[in-house]
């Protein structure tokens, strides 16, 4: 377009510019048509796929867990939505979400016992007594997928591993080293006293008090001071085997 | 050509399928492929023929019949001692892509996992193929190691049955009565084969339903840049057609599993917009009860268990409470310095709570002793949680001052702002 002076050639800039528009939007409309194809391709084979093998990923956690690995290459999110076509012609998003529900009732339900730090392990195996009636067996895997979505809603959700276990996290308290150190330590008992804190670990007095008197008021240490020797202990129900939630779950 | 000597025969059936051994799932096919050792000339030259990939070995078989043909082979995965990558330059693209790896040789020459000595091998894939996808295989198999699994099982399973690996399409060559305990191990092992079968169809429709996805992400990647680039350079006349597409985009990016940001122009996904009004609707109630706040979490369980199917996602419900900021809705979503996500009422504000607060701590004998987390929660008439959220945060504007001590945690009215420095006897 050579630029004209005056008017004229105003107006012929503010034309040159409505038609770059134009052409713009076209180019626009173009790439949006092929995406509307591509997508019903897409839907259609999902569809495919989930005739043949909705049932797989239903009852085989191990197909699940790849099949979750592979999204995850691929940069799709499952269970990002709700409307997403995984949920919608798969199934398995209510299956997460309402899992996700499960577990938040769970931690709550135990944080009077634990503080809001559960080992995966238990929470694992109180949602099997709850979810007796259904016909979906659920893994470890399938937990920590669900709790990994959980954690976008704040309140602190999380895994950490502490030692060879996982624990859950349902609250935000934050948790550092010498805390992960302590829990570790008393994974073999179950509790620990301030002696051995500073014997194993190498601590000086005060850090190992001012540690557990953290953890105590954070509610996921007790203390027992009925030993014998008088030495007070610190109990960790979150990472003790013995499991003393009978009967605190009935529904 | 005395394949054999350097290669072991690979076994077919009748119908010229290969004969798998137990365990053994096929994970790739090419056909037309050359097998080659570029640096020993008497290695054979097999030239275009099917490669398949297994989970134990890479096996091939001769294209064409004849009797001429070179016989079928296969190398153990557990004689490859390494893969290399694949080059990648100009010369590449134009010519037919090679994948060479490493295998263990005796010093005879000879394919052997316990061979001593190295040779290369080069495969040439002169059909249609995929050579990343097809190297991504092969090193997964290599990584799996799933032979090594099977020595131990096989031993157990095969007593009292005919033993040596299962032939092509189920067609058993002996059938054994299904008695005894030699029948229940047989009914397990068929019991095992085919449920194996089925997810091999599975895992084969998985990988082609991934390879799709790939592509849906590669479109809506561009799709997604247009989208936060479009926003920087509005015309006003395409406003409305712009943002128009722009809905749909995001929609459509949602139903592949694609996160898309809800950006200060756009107003996210059609999708999320109702559920954003439906949900400033369902929270009324609940948020009255909970006294004005209530946490995220229990929002996302409320709206879940009313709802029984079709459940919202925790990402659709961030995403639709994200949108209020839009629309005129009388609540808010609010997050504390310690992450954790509140639905709070609008007439609920902060200068409402700070002014209910203050009230609380200036009372007589919340001057003497302070105000604990439960006091104020009592007061506020929200969970503790919360209330200790709002008297951290009233800290932090300097309305209170926090008092550590053996009865726990406690805060007072700051005074120390109304001190004058001038006039020090206040």
């Amino acid at each position: 377009m050579r630029r004209r002076p005056g008017i004229g050639g105003l107006q012929n800039a503010a034309a040159a510019r409505d038609q770059y528009r134009l052409l713009g939007e076209n180019v626009a409309k173009l790439r949006t048509d092929l995406m509307k194809e591509q997508l019903s391709t897409f839907r259609s084979q999902l569809e495919d796929f989930a005739r043949k093998h909705k049932n797989d990923i239903r009852k085989n956690p191990a197909f699940r867990s790849q099949f979750h690995e592979m999204c995850a290459k691929v940069g799709v999110d499952p269970l990002a939505s709700n409307k997403g076509f995984w949920a919608e012609l798969l199934g398995i998003g209510d299956f997460y979400y309402e899992l996700g529900v499960q577990i938040v009732d769970i931690c709550l339900s135990t944080r009077a016992h634990n503080g809001g730090l559960i080992s995966l392990e238990e929470l694992c195996k109180l949602l099997g007594q709850r979810r007796k009636g259904a016909r979906e067996a659920v893994s470890e895997d399938d937990c920590l997928r669900a709790i990994s979505k959980l954690k976008v809603l704040g309140s602190g959700f999380e895994v950490i591993s502490v030692g060879k276990r996982k624990l859950v996290r349902s609250v935000p308290t934050e948790l550092n080293k010498d805390h992960n150190e302590i829990l570790e330590l008393a994974q073999a008992q179950g509790f620990v006293t301030v002696d051995e804190v500073q014997r194993r670990l190498s601590w000086p007095s005060g850090r190992a008090t001012d540690a557990l008197e953290t953890l105590l008021d954070e509610g996921l240490a007790m203390i027992d001071d009925g030993d014998k020797d008088g030495r007070r202990r610190y109990w960790f129900p979150c990472v003790s085997s013995i499991s003393s939630y009978a009967g605190a779950d009935t529904s | 050509m005395a394949a054999g000597n350097y290669l072991p025969t690979a076994e077919l059936t009748a119908s010229g399928r290969p004969v798998l051994y137990p365990g053994e799932i096929e994970s790739s096919l090419l056909s037309s492929v050359d097998l080659l050792s570029e640096e020993n000339p008497n290695f054979p030259h097999l030239k275009s023929g099917l490669l398949i990939l297994t989970n134990h070995r890479l096996l091939w078989l001769p294209n064409s019949t004849p009797a001429s043909s070179p016989t079928p082979v296969h190398i153990p995965l557990s004689a490859v001692s390494h893969i290399f990558s694949l080059k990648k330059s100009i010369k590449s693209v134009f010519s037919t892509p090679r994948i060479r790896f490493q295998v263990s040789v005796t010093s005879e020459g000879r394919v052997d996992e316990k061979g001593l000595r190295s040779i290369v091998i080069t495969l040439v894939l002169r059909g249609k193929s995929d050579p990343e996808a097809f190297l991504g295989k092969f090193w997964e198999a290599l990584k799996v190691r799933a032979w090594e699994e099977i020595k131990v099982g096989a031993s157990g399973a095969e007593a009292g049955s005919s033993s040596g690996p299962r032939s092509g399409e189920g067609s058993l060559a002996l059938r054994v009565p299904v008695v005894g305990v030699a029948g229940i191990l047989r009914k397990e092992q068929e019991m095992w084969e085919s449920t194996d079968k089925s997810l091999q169809d599975a895992f084969q429709d998985l990988n082609a339903l991934m390879s799709k996805a790939k592509e849906m992400v590669m479109l809506a990647e561009k799709m997604r840049l247009k989208l936060l680039a479009g926003s920087n350079n509005q015309a006003t006349g395409a406003a409305e057609d712009e943002l128009g597409t722009k809905e749909e985009m995001q929609d459509w990016l949602l139903s592949v599993g694609i996160a898309s940001p809800v950006t200060k122009e756009s107003a996210g996904a059609l999708y999320h917009q109702q559920l954003s009004r439906q949900l400033a609707d369902f929270v009324r109630i609940p948020l009255e009860r909970a006294g004005g706040t209530i946490n995220l979490i229990d929002v996302y369980c409320l709206f879940n268990r009313a709802r029984g199917t079709e459940l919202i996602s925790p990402d659709d419900l961030l995403q639709a409470c994200s949108l209020w900021e839009k629309f005129d809705v009388p609540v808010m979503l609010r997050k504390f310095d310690s992450g954790v996500m509140v639905i709070q009422n609008k007439a609920h504000s902060d200068d409402e709570v700070f002014a209910r607060i203050r009230s609380l701590v200036t009372k007589p004998d919340a001057l003497q002793s302070g105000v604990s987390a439960s006091d104020a929660a009592m007061t506020l008439g929200v969970a503790p949680a919360m209330a200790k959220e709002y008297l951290l945060t009233a800290e932090g504007k300097g309305l209170l001052c926090r008092d550590i001590s053996p009865d726990g945690f406690r805060f007072y009215i700051n005074l120390f702002q109304d001190i004058n420095s001038d006039d020090v006897y206040l």
